[in-house]
């Protein structure tokens, strides 16, 4: 399966939506760091990420929300994951970045 | 004694997914659940990303994954002969300090129940990952 992904701007609420449907592995996680690039030098604002319908995701995957989380830190905006199914869920939970980027 | 299946594989990100279907289907074979399955698969897809992406192997050799099939358990053999590394350079990331690299083995050691890695400089590196099937 793979990897699908729409991004919206919100301009009521100054924030990016992007859904992930597919997986996300080694072969495509360049794709949603180009998608999160692209979004952010576009308007630079918070992101919400969407993960109802992503069925896989591995540390290639979470390395690249890594990346764009450490360099959104810097300019004071956050990412935030949104509705993780329960093997994403669980990884997010291993890693801990539970504790980073699902909080509202 | 146990069946084991042997996987050449390139050393292309394409292929990962390949191996990783192919275990699980393994995995369900054995009789885990379905958490389990999804347990084996991240950890196999894990090393082998990790020699994609570290062992600097060209992508047209290959590396070995055997899987032992026995009635209580799975035993994964993932094995490259590329550049390895120094294991005593390895830190787990801390939750307080997150980065960008350096999950792939910390989650292969939380997702297996057996984990043992073995590299050095110049020699690849091998890694061994077991999980059982757990009583209902």
């Amino acid at each position: 399966m793979s990897l699908s992904i729409s991004g919206d701007f919100n301009e009521a609420e100054d924030l990016w939506l992007l859904k992930l449907s597919g997986e996300i592995d080694i072969s495509n996680a360049h794709h949603l760091k180009k998608q999160l690039e692209t979004a952010y030098e576009q308007t630079r604002a918070n992101i919400a990420i969407d993960l109802a319908d992503l069925n896989y995701i591995d540390s290639t995957g979470l390395g690249v929300i890594i990346g764009a989380y450490g360099v959104m830190r810097g300019a004071g905006h956050r990412i935030i994951l949104r509705r993780p199914k329960e093997n994403v869920k669980k990884l997010l939970r291993i890693t801990s970045l539970d504790k980073v980027l699902c909080k509202e | 004694m146990a069946d084991t299946l042997k996987l050449m594989v390139p050393g292309k990100p394409e292929y990962v997914r390949t191996v990783r279907l192919a275990v699980s289907s393994l995995a369900n074979k054995i009789g885990f659940d379905i958490e389990a399955i999804e347990d084996i698969k991240v950890a196999v897809s894990e090393a082998c990303s990790n020699i994609v992406c570290h062992s600097d192997i060209d992508s047209d050799r290959l590396y070995q994954v055997a899987c032992n099939i026995c009635d209580d358990r799975i035993e994964i053999l993932i094995e490259d002969e590329g550049v390895g590394f120094d294991m005593d350079m390895y830190e787990e990331p801390s939750p307080d300090q997150i980065k960008e690299g350096g999950l792939g083995v910390f989650i292969i050691r939380a997702l297996m129940d057996e984990v043992n890695v073995r590299s050095e400089v110049g020699s690849g590196t091998r890694i061994k990952m077991v999980k059982y099937v757990t009583a209902e």
